[in-house]
């Protein structure tokens, strides 16, 4: 029975024609990741550089590649058989929770390996090398199996809380690139000085996985600045990677039984009906209250704008005002500290520290709010209805965007205080400042475009997100994979042509954050944006009108 | 909440209604390369008619519904809603059509009033006539106790209702309900069937397709059956029964259980060689067809007095839609396609 249950979770994903083109693709990305940097000279070093220099290179793709591709496999699981139904069926069997879990994770496991077992060749030619230990080998595919399994399992998890499919996805890829990247930010800020702060960054530095690769390959530390760190951060992420994997199998466990089920539908209580008491506490809690009786939409209001504000749990205005109010709050206070003089970082660094939290939000935000717009319509069986209107295909997708475009304005404009604040103290600064905010305003219409526009080729919301998620992040963190190497094995040119596509790269250079400064590339990268969002804007315009046509 | 009281339902004739057909389909036709969905299906329909357009899966009731809705452009012929071409006037069909597709398609974390706030306003409705509107769509449907509840949490039964308040919104000549009682239970059925019955009653035109045709057969004026995309029958319920078979079927409840052999044996006397006669012991009754004309029949009625048996009822049983729709959509006795005329009667 076990046995069966792990053969329908394989077969159900790997019957689909998107996997075996996913593992084609992967082959020619290896052989093509190892073949540009194969030695073209007749003399090879003995110490074996050259090996060692591309195995770091691929070594970091493969683990790119596994975050960006594994996570949606996991996150979709156990919400679609809820939603489905069979997850009931399949709880109604002898089967107990624990070896329901371990089947769908053994299943997803042989996902991984096959991912791994693809990468293989071209770990195997970088081995034949020479310059590679076979230990080494084993160590950093041994730290693969443990990062996808922790992203698995957490998967899997989010996926048991989560009420539908793009929730889970949208929630296992937010929590996968707080682990792996923004657990990289306090160290880079601290790193060099004592105290708990440090130590702090020290400890979350650990959670990343690509913190631990680069300690293992010896390569120098994201950002390090030339210190170096003494920390075995390659065991300290073993470590934690096994315990966040028990602790969310365990959890995942407790929620295989009826408690997946056992939810009241929501009564629908309304603010207005209570005492005013608690009408003003959650008006002072909410600042815009969820549960209170709406108005009507106004006559000249895009109706399908208001319609995504009230229908969108993430997104929705109540968590924007209070994100942008912590944005301004932030923003203003690290200007004040640096002003003040009790942080020693200059007004660069605090322009950097705006610019990576903004880029940051714009990133894990903007795909899961715009690559549904078509798909969730279609899968909810609302876009039939909203054809049966009199609305044109373009005020849907325009009020669509609208919903879109709305909240990321208010987190651009969240920092401008701070920024106005810096150019009060350095009027020097100014134009740098104009360039990021223009930096930052096309990253944010890029996203927005390019994540709908993905979206829009998939039916499935999940599979929208989790593509629209996919291609944003390989355009943000393939140039700067390629800036890790950027002495070696990659020289300035290519490392510059790279980070020209990665608009957070642009904003960081503009900025003059050090490791980024020796690039020019602006305006090289808004030429980029902009071909990208037109192109997107185009590509989403005829998809609209492709599933608005009578057939 | 309290139920409306039960509507009865008197079929619309083409006569008391408006001359001017609201629906008129002429031999609308789509095929998806060599597959017809649908073949020549031509029918009218007028003020304050329920049509029931019944088939088996793939029969092409969803695709004639389609096209009239302009979600689906027909390869030939035309389609007409209150004059206006289902494919070149897709703007007024819009406003002329209400339609309810066998999906809700409910938005998360939307209440019921938002819900309805937002179709309104996709149709254009001013802030302050929407407001109203609302208000009066859901005193119609009997949603008004469900305003603040999240749509995706309402059972189906409320959802159907909602639904079907959405669709009035815009105040559409032509209602057009694919299975509308679909997964309802016995109560919202009712409710659900009275509802239709006061909308054709309001001067709307509707259009239902249905599984459950009990449900069918009491709301509506006419009925199309169609199969492979031709239609087999179009008329009312009972002229679509007398089609089905020539023979009558005849029931002669007795009083006494002991004297159905001699009854049988009574009718078989006077009957054609080949009738089908039936005895229910148990229920104390004799059923029998016979192509026989109402004269000889009361002959037979007449027989069993003088027999000394105790007839207590001696009634003709109606042809159910059911059973017509088995006839039309029996695979091994394929009926040629019928055409229909306004004043409902089919040519098969």
């Amino acid at each position: 029975m076990f046995k069966a249950l792990v053969l329908r979770e394989l077969m159900t994903v790997l019957r689909q024609p998107r996997m075996l083109a996913l593992q084609c693709g992967l082959v020619t990305l290896f052989t093509l990741l190892v073949a540009v940097r194969w030695p073209t000279d007749a003399r090879v070093a003995l110490s074996g550089v050259r090996s060692q220099e591309v195995f770091q290179l691929f070594a970091l793709g493969l683990l790119a590649i596994v975050l960006l591709l594994l996570p949606v496999f996991p996150a979709t699981n156990i919400v679609r058989e809820k939603q489905q139904g069979t997850l009931a069926l399949l709880l109604n069997t002898p089967l107990g929770p624990w070896r329901i879990l371990f089947g769908k994770l053994l299943a997803l496991s042989a996902l991984a390996a096959i991912i791994f077992a693809t990468s293989l060749p071209a770990a195997s030619a970088c081995y034949a090398m020479g310059g590679l230990s076979w230990s080494m080998l084993c160590s950093v595919y041994g730290l693969l199996v443990l990062a996808a399994l922790e992203y698995l399992t957490l998967g899997l998890l989010i996926s048991s809380h989560a009420n539908s499919t793009d929730a889970a996805v949208r929630g296992t890829y937010g929590t996968m690139l707080g682990l792996s990247v923004l657990s990289l930010g306090p160290h880079y800020f601290f790193q060099g000085t004592k105290g708990a702060l440090a130590d702090g960054g020290e400890y979350l530095r650990s959670l990343s996985p690509f913190a631990a690769m680069m300690s293992l390959l010896s390569a120098g530390d994201m950002g390090g600045n030339g210190l170096i760190s003494t920390t075995d951060v390659a065991r300290r992420f073993m470590i934690g990677a096994l315990v966040i994997s028990t602790i969310a199998a365990l959890w995942t466990v407790s929620r295989l039984n009826h408690t997946i089920f056992d939810q009241a539908r929501a009564a629908g209580k309304i603010s207005d009906d209570q005492s005013w008491q608690v009408q003003t506490a959650r008006r002072l809690f909410f600042l815009v209250d969820p549960q209170r009786r709406s108005q009507g939409i106004g006559s000249f209001t895009n109706p399908v704008m208001v319609k995504e504000f009230r229908c969108r749990r993430f997104g929705r205005l109540h968590w924007l005002l209070r994100l942008v109010a912590v944005c301004a709050v932030l923003s203003l206070g690290l200007t004040y500290a640096a002003t003040a003089g009790t942080l020693d970082w200059g007004v660069e660094t605090i322009g950097s520290i705006l610019v990576v939290m903004q880029v940051a939000l714009v990133v894990l935000i903007t795909p899961s709010l715009s690559s549904g717009l078509l798909s969730q319509e279609i899968e909810s069986g609302g876009w039939q209805l909203l054809q049966m209107t009199p609305l044109s295909t373009w005020q849907i997708v325009w009020g669509k965007l609208l919903s879109v475009i709305v909240p990321l304005a208010l987190i651009l404009c969240a920092t401008l205080p701070g920024y106005v604040v810096m150019v009060y103290i350095e009027p020097g600064m100014k134009l740098q400042v104009q360039r990021v905010v223009i930096c930052l305003v096309a990253t944010a219409v890029f996203a927005m475009l390019l994540s709908a526009a993905v979206g829009s080729l998939f039916s499935r919301t999940a599979t929208a997100t989790a593509a629209a998620y996919t291609v944003l992040l390989t355009i943000c963190a393939v140039p700067l994979l390629i800036w890790l190497g950027r002495d070696a094995p990659f020289g300035h040119d290519v490392v510059e042509t790279a980070l020209q596509f990665n608009p957070i790269a642009a904003a960081l250079s503009v900025i003059r954050l050090p490791g980024f400064r020796d690039y020019t590339l602006i305006p090289a990268n808004w030429w980029f944006l902009g071909i990208v969002s037109v192109i997107s804007l185009i590509v989403l315009l005829v998809r609209t009108r492709r599933v608005s046509r009578a057939r | 909440m309290a139920a409306p009281p039960p509507v009865s339902r008197e079929p619309a004739s083409n006569s008391s209604a408006s001359d001017q057909p609201v629906v008129v389909l002429e031999q609308l036709s789509k095929k998806y390369g060599t597959f017809t969905a649908l073949e020549d299906l031509s029918l009218k329909l007028y003020p304050g008619q329920i049509l029931g357009l019944i088939g088996p899966n793939g029969a092409g009731k969803t695709t004639a519904i389609k096209i009239l809705v302009g979600l689906i452009r027909p390869t030939s012929g035309t389609a007409q809603i209150a004059g206006a071409d289902c494919v070149r006037d897709s703007h007024q069909i819009k406003r002329l059509v209400g339609y309810m597709p066998d999906r809700f398609g409910a938005y998360d974390n939307m209440r019921v009033r938002e819900y309805l706030d937002f179709f309104g306003a996709a149709f254009g409705i001013r802030c302050k006539t929407r407001i109203a509107r609302i208000a009066e769509v859901m005193e119609i449907t009997g949603t008004e106790y469900m305003k603040d509840r999240f749509v995706e949490s309402l059972s189906h039964g409320m959802q159907q209702r909602v639904g079907l308040a959405r669709t009035l919104l815009h105040d559409p000549r032509v209602l057009i309900l694919d299975e509308p009682v679909n997964g309802l239970d016995p109560q919202a059925r009712i409710e659900m069937r009275d509802l239709l019955i006061r909308l054709a009653g309001l001067g709307k035109t509707l259009i239902v397709t249905s599984h459950i045709l009990p449900e069918l057969s009491r709301i509506c004026d006419r009925v199309a059956i169609l199969t492979h995309g031709r239609m087999r029958a179009f008329g009312t319920v009972e002229e679509i029964g007398r089609q089905v078979s020539q023979r009558r079927t005849m029931e002669a409840h007795l009083a006494s259980s002991e004297q159905v052999a001699a009854a049988a044996q009574t009718i078989r006397r006077h009957l054609e060689a080949d009738a089908e006669v039936t005895e229910v012991p148990l229920e104390a009754t004799v059923r029998f067809r016979s192509a026989r004309p109402e004269q000889e029949l009361g002959e037979v009625l007449a027989q069993l007095v003088k027999a000394n048996i105790r007839v207590t009822q001696f009634r003709e049983v109606q042809t159910d839609l059911e059973e017509a729709f088995m006839t039309f959509t029996r695979p091994a006795e394929p009926t040629p396609a019928a055409s229909s005329s306004p004043g409902g009667v089919t040519h098969v």
